[in-house]
């Protein structure tokens, strides 16, 4: 088939503007853009999933997050969902681990040692799964430029977006919602997934080889 | 935080300022979540007795005591021993008091600080049950039982306190009944049809908890229904493909005890098509290792007692091929995984005593379960059987760990063995090659775990069997003097194994054989068998002595020495009160004594069993007719010697107009032998 049929084809599906809308709403609301979500609601005459009250605690939780304020986040969560950093010993590590992270990067060196020492050496002795993640971000603190080293996707914020993403997942799960993630990016990782399979049968088929701009490529 | 600033604010915590109180508990609730070590040294520092106090105090404010109570929670969620410590200062009836007064008067469920207080005692209780450390009652307070299922309809973070706790907390059958009369099993369906996974998954586990092994309760849940749907019907729809792992898992466990209970036939389409299929998935290659060992174990549990189900799952999905992989991955080639953080998180059913948190016991808990399911699949089918026979290396893992140090796995192997010896064909052959008799005798000889030598006793039963080669070797082993003194074992069903392998033993064998068996018993012993409360034992000793009078030489033999004690066993169980069956099996060893030459005298010469023969001849009851007449018949047989003389004395007594009378019976068989025996007489 060649790419202009496989476009044709393609062509006919027809999604409800109705469906485009709930996929856009429900992206808005789990990532916790309230204000956006208000006015979708408005514009698109479609009712949000849930009260939007309640996307406050997490919109600022990722506030302080985005501001490089872990602690704060941990103290948030903890005294509106008492159960979630017990339950969820990963994502606790995981923002500890921003903690460090974010001292090392602010050059403050001692009380980043410290830090390590009091909260985060037993976890590695207990836990020999994340002793390996505890030691590249202790060895941040050899290299005068850890951005350039060999570890410094841990400075990136990107790594500040991963926690913030898993700490939002697990307020919905406490929150007793079904799904943590939002619907289209489940979408785009079912196109990517399936791209994946048909690569790995060598299938020969016009590939997406650009998801934001819908681009897509000849088969080769 | 230094040692200063945390010395300060414990001091707070026992300050009579209930602001300044707050505000310490909300320091020490920051402080241990989250940190196992923070919560040992809150515990060390005996601060829980504080905790305790402010929750009993009657005129503390409520969002104090809600802040204790997510303290305490959190420290619950720790080790095992914090939870264990938590217990031992008397935490529980604190809980269940401050629960109780929640729900009667006070804040109730209608405001919202009470709430969330309830919130948290319930919290609080259901992470204490599930470190497994409370320790159950007998019995429950049936008013804490009623406020618990009270708790449990709404909302879902209560739904799902109730549910753990339920399913951790029930462990006796009187529990398993109390809970269904207070409302569980309504509750139960209703929490099934929660839109909340975090709510059905403990359901499950409570309605798994309520079922096992437990026919009344397993028929109640099986018929409850909850918006329109009846429970197994829910349960099957929680086992679809689409649900999360831990669910499937847990919904085809609570239909698999709903089956084992009686509640659910086995051609039930949701047992045998979807039930079986699905633990068969579970147990691929691609599954975790804790996935495939509880779903190996149920399938396992499953199969163990039909036929039906035993037949379809071995053709289901390769599962004897999948069974194989399980001893593969044990096998000490294979290199320990290393521990990953887990994927999905693991939520094994309360009843499964299995822990996987060391990585070094899974190959142990694989083996255990393969062979545990090949024990199941093999009960019954010879062409199953032969199937798993030829799994590659099966044989040797099953002697190895005939030897391995681990009980269960001893168990399971003995199990495997167990079916698999229900096959002739294997007795002859593969046996023979492998030696199996061996370690089977180390087990019966040294182990101490009487369940384990109850099977192990079976399955030598079986290797006992007369047309078994292994049988010579086992005589070797001492078995005669090993097996008299299981005899004397209170457990009943090792009594009955010893007495059915020695009896076994004892058919066609040699001279010395029975000799051994008479002189290792006792005649003693045999009184005290055929005494025995349990028919099944009696049966098998008169089978026993019956074996070991046959041919003429050993009977005469045998009568000779025990011939007094012998006639005073079969006269006991004559005047005895016992059913048919049992004074057939007398009158049949009478028989055999009568066959033999000098032996016949011990009848002849006892009037009094004469006239029971006769009483027997006339006795509305043909089996037991046609004994005593094939004795007489016996008694009076021409060609031996003194033939004439025996023949005049029964004639005397009668017998020869009884025979008479009896040629007008319709039964063909009895009219046979009583032919033939008035073809005897001159």
């Amino acid at each position: 088939m060649d790419t202009s049929e496989w476009l044709e084809e393609t062509g006919k599906m027809h999604i409800h503007r109705a469906d485009m809308n709930r996929l856009i709403m429900n992206y808005l609301v789990m990532e916790g853009f309230k204000e956006a979500a208000e006015k979708f609601s408005v514009e698109a005459n479609i009712k949000p999933p849930m009260d939007l009250d309640q996307l406050d605690e997490r919109i600022r939780i990722r506030s302080a997050i985005q501001n490089g304020q872990f602690q704060e986040a941990m103290r948030m969560v903890t005294a509106l969902h008492p159960e979630i950093l017990d339950d969820n010993s990963q994502l606790y590590f995981h923002l500890q681990q921003q903690v460090l992270i974010e001292l090392i990067r602010e050059g403050r060196v001692e009380e980043a040692v410290v830090y390590a020492q009091d909260h985060l050496a037993e976890r590695g002795q207990r836990d020999p799964s994340i002793l390996n993640e505890l030691e590249r971000t202790l060895a941040l603190l050899a290299f005068d430029q850890p951005d350039s080293s060999p570890f410094g996707d841990l400075l990136h914020p990107s790594h500040r977006q991963k926690v913030a993403s898993e700490l939002n997942a697990a307020i919905l799960r406490a929150q007793n919602q079904e799904e943590t993630t939002p619907l289209l990016a489940e979408l785009l990782k079912l196109l990517l997934w399936a791209q994946d399979e048909l690569n790995k049968k060598k299938v020969q088929y016009p590939v997406m080889s650009d998801l934001l701009k819908g681009q897509i490529d000849e088969p080769k | 935080m230094d040692v200063e600033h945390s010395r300060a604010y414990i001091d707070q915590l026992y300050s009579n300022d209930s602001q300044k109180c707050f505000q310490a508990v909300s320091e020490l609730k920051f402080a241990v979540i989250g940190s196992v070590r923070e919560k040992g040294s809150i515990i060390e520092q005996g601060v829980v007795v504080r905790l305790l106090q402010i929750l009993r105090a009657p005129d503390l404010d409520v969002l104090l005591k809600t802040e204790v109570a997510t303290v305490l929670n959190s420290l619950a969620k720790g080790l095992p021993e914090h939870a264990s410590a938590l217990v031992q200062a008397g935490i529980l009836p604190v809980l269940w008091e401050q629960l109780d007064a929640c729900t009667g008067g006070g804040g109730g469920g209608s405001s919202s600080s009470g709430g969330v207080y309830t919130q948290m005692l319930l919290c609080c209780l259901r992470s204490i049950y599930r470190h497994g450390c409370a320790p159950p009652p007998p019995a429950w307070d049936h008013k804490l039982l009623s406020t618990l299922i009270h708790h449990g309809y709404h909302p879902p973070s209560n739904q799902e306190c109730v549910a753990n706790i339920l399913a951790h907390a029930c462990k006796t059958c009187e529990q398993q009944q109390q809970l269904v009369e207070a409302g569980g099993a309504d509750l139960v369906a209703c929490m099934l049809c929660s839109p909340v996974t975090r709510v059905q998954l403990p359901a499950l586990h409570c309605l798994t908890a309520m079922c096992y092994n437990n026919e009344r309760v397993s028929n109640v849940m099986a018929t409850k229904s909850y918006g329109g749907k009846a429970v197994p019907d829910l349960l099957a729809g929680l086992m679809a493909r689409d649900r999360p792992r831990e669910m499937q898992l847990a919904a085809a466990t609570a239909l698999t005890f709903l089956h084992r209970a009686g509640a659910l036939s086995a051609d039930d389409p949701k047992i045998i098509y979807k039930t079986l299929q699905c633990l068969v998935r579970f147990c691929r290659r691609d599954r975790e290792v804790w996935e495939r060992v509880e779903a190996g174990n149920t399938l396992a549990y499953l199969t163990e007692r039909s036929i039906h189900l035993q037949r379809t799952a071995a053709m289901t999905d390769h599962l004897i091929l999948t069974m194989n992989d399980y001893l593969k991955d044990t096998t000490p080639s294979t290199p320990p995984p290393t521990p990953t953080p887990a994927t999905h998180p693991i939520s094994v059913s309360p009843i499964s005593c299995r822990q996987y948190d060391n990585p070094s016991t899974w190959p142990e808990l694989m083996l255990e379960a393969a062979l545990k399911v090949y024990a199941s699949l093999g009960a019954n089918d010879e062409d199953i059987r032969q199937r798993v026979i030829k799994t590659d290396g099966l044989m040797n893992t099953i002697v190895a760990s005939l030897s391995a140090a681990s009980p269960p796995v001893q168990l399971a192997a003995v199990r495997c063995l167990h079916s698999l010896s229900r096959s002739v064909q294997t007795l002859r052959t593969t046996f023979q090659d492998h030696m199996v008799w061996r370690p089977l005798m180390t087990v019966l000889k040294t182990s101490t775990n009487e369940e384990l030598v109850a099977v192990s006793s079976s399955t030598l039963c079986n290797l006992l069997l007369e047309f078994s080669p292994s049988k010579e070797h086992i005589l070797d082993q001492g078995a005669v003097e090993f097996l008299c003194g299981l005899t004397r074992r209170p457990h009943p069903g090792l009594r009955l194994n010893a007495v059915w392998a020695l009896m076994n033993m004892a058919f066609q064998a040699e001279h010395r054989v029975k000799m051994s068996i008479l002189h290792h018993l006792g005649t003693d012993q045999i009184f005290r068998l055929l005494s025995d409360t349990d028919v099944h034992i009696l049966m098998k000793t008169l089978g026993l002595l019956r074996n070991l009078l046959s041919t003429k030489a050993h009977i005469d033999q045998i009568m000779q020495n025990h011939g007094k004690e012998i006639m005073q066993a079969i006269i006991l169980i004559l005047e005895g009160e016992h059913c048919a069956e049992v004074k057939e099996q007398a009158l049949c060893i009478l028989a055999n004594i009568a066959d033999g030459d000098v032996a016949k005298a011990a009848i002849m010469s006892n009037e009094d069993v004469l006239k029971k023969l006769m009483n027997y001849m006339v006795i509305p009851n043909v089996k037991l007719q046609i004994a005593a007449t094939f004795c007489i018949s016996n008694l009076i047989w021409n060609v031996e010697e003194g033939a004439a003389e025996r023949q005049n004395k029964l004639r005397e007594m009668g017998v020869y107009k009884l025979l008479q009378n009896l040629m007008t019976t319709t039964d063909t068989g009895l009219f046979d032998k009583v032919k033939t025996a008035l073809q005897q007489f001159h």
